[in-house]
């Protein structure tokens, strides 16, 4: 089994301020975030995303319970990304409330998000 | 004048009406003509006008989409997205038809500047496209202001039956007579924030909203609003921002002001491609909130949404 892999690597936590922290999965492909998904953030979400895309095959975990909040651009760059996959489908996995309020806005049939609720 | 243009010419009559079985007259036939061509129809006026709608058309509702304005347009902003480019991009062959009534008596003060521009901006979003939307107007109900206003924003006008050209058309002086000021509140809690601080303006904004009374679904939506307006300061906006929540008549405001400009009227009333990154934003903000007013200038711009707890 690989070691959990820093893929968006850490930002710096200051009061106040944003951060997220992303690694790979152990034993499942995917990727398990904490923090908080945000303009501040992005950067390491997206590449984290490009990182989950470029290892897909077949099912993908996205694991969220230790995400506070993502804001709607969080939501559209992982629903891009499972759009754009080949095949397959992402399971996310406990994520905060405001994911599954956003993909019902705005992708209410997206078959390959599969949502864990909390 | 080719038949292509003549097919691709947007209509957007207001119609004047009085009594009752006036606007059953007029709304019915409106919808049976569309019908008659093969075209798909949509009607979204408040409630007791669906009824009048539906009852008039019999067998001939059948199959058509009937929405409650009251709730599907509760926001004005939300209605060029949510109802009216919804049906018309549903359905991209040939010409559709809707009758939209989304200024009704009972409109608050708060509300109608939002229902006028909406008005107006509905004629720059169908621009060019074969739509026909017909908004209906309670004339022995709604002050004379408003009906004035109606013929800014409508080029036609059709009153006791007949269709006429209005003199007056010129929407784009209502999006600027409406840019109204907003009034600072005095009673407001009120956080500073820029990129370092757009986590705690959120954190700041839930708490507050939480002792306003709002809860559950809406505490939600008003911490993802919350988050798209402060990240359009820090992105758009100069960098910072400020952050105001209050209580009035019973619903929970919240305000951000910059020093930005919006330049597009249009902003967050254009539903984006599927795959489309960006544009969705100021369109969450319009659907999940209750009402949405801007101010915007080149000293800055203020926006505020209400919700109701």
């Amino acid at each position: 089994m690989d070691a959990p892999q820093e893929v968006g690597g850490p930002v710096p936590t200051a009061p106040g301020r944003a951060a997220l922290e992303v690694s790979s999965l152990s034993g499942r492909p995917g990727i398990r975030a904490s923090g908080e998904i945000t303009v501040v953030t992005r950067p390491s979400w997206e590449e984290a995303l490009s990182e989950l895309a470029r290892n897909h095959a077949g099912v993908s975990y996205v694991e969220l319970s230790d995400v506070g909040f993502v804001d709607v651009a969080g939501v559209t760059a992982l629903a891009i990304t499972a759009m754009n996959l080949p095949d397959g489908r992402v399971v996310v996995e406990h994520p905060p409330p405001h994911l599954p309020r956003v993909l019902e806005m705005f992708w209410p049939n997206l078959h390959q998000i599969e949502v864990a609720p909390r | 004048m080719s038949m292509a243009s003549i097919n691709e010419t947007f209509k957007h009559p207001a119609l004047f009406y009085r009594t009752a079985q006036e606007y059953t007259d007029q709304t019915v036939s409106f919808v049976r003509e569309g019908l008659a061509v093969g075209e798909p129809v949509a009607v979204a006026v408040p409630g007791p006008n669906l009824e009048l709608i539906r009852s008039g058309l019999g067998s001939d509702a059948d199959g058509l989409l009937f929405l409650d304005m009251t709730d599907a347009g509760r926001n004005p902003g939300r209605i060029i997205p949510g109802v009216l480019r919804k049906f018309a991009d549903a359905h991209p062959k040939g010409r559709v038809r809707i009758i939209g009534e989304p200024i009704w008596a009972g409109r608050t003060a708060a509300e109608y500047p939002a229902c006028a521009q909406h008005e107006a901006l509905i004629n720059a979003a169908f621009e060019g496209r074969a739509v026909t939307i017909l908004c209906p107007y309670d004339e022995a109900r709604l002050d004379a202001d408003v009906l004035t206003d109606a013929r800014l924003t409508h080029p036609t006008v059709i009153s006791q039956g007949r269709e006429q050209a209005s003199d007056a058309y010129d929407w784009e002086a209502i999006v600027a007579r409406y840019n109204e000021v907003l009034q600072p509140a005095l009673d407001a809690a009120v956080f500073s924030f820029d990129a370092e601080e757009l986590s705690a303006a959120r954190t700041f904004a839930v708490r507050q909203a939480q002792r306003l009374g709002l809860d559950g679904t809406r505490l939600l939506d008003a911490e993802l609003a919350v988050a798209e307006l402060t990240t359009n300061s820090v992105i758009h906006g100069g960098g910072h921002g400020t952050l105001a929540i209050w209580s009035e008549a019973g619903q929970v405001v919240v305000e951000v002001r910059d020093a930005g400009r919006l330049l597009d009227p249009l902003a967050g009333r254009r539903p984006p491609e599927q795959g489309q990154l960006g544009g969705r934003g100021l369109m969450l903000v319009h659907y999940v909130t209750d009402l949405v007013r801007v101010h915007t200038t080149g000293d800055g711009t203020a926006v505020r949404f209400y919700l109701t707890p």
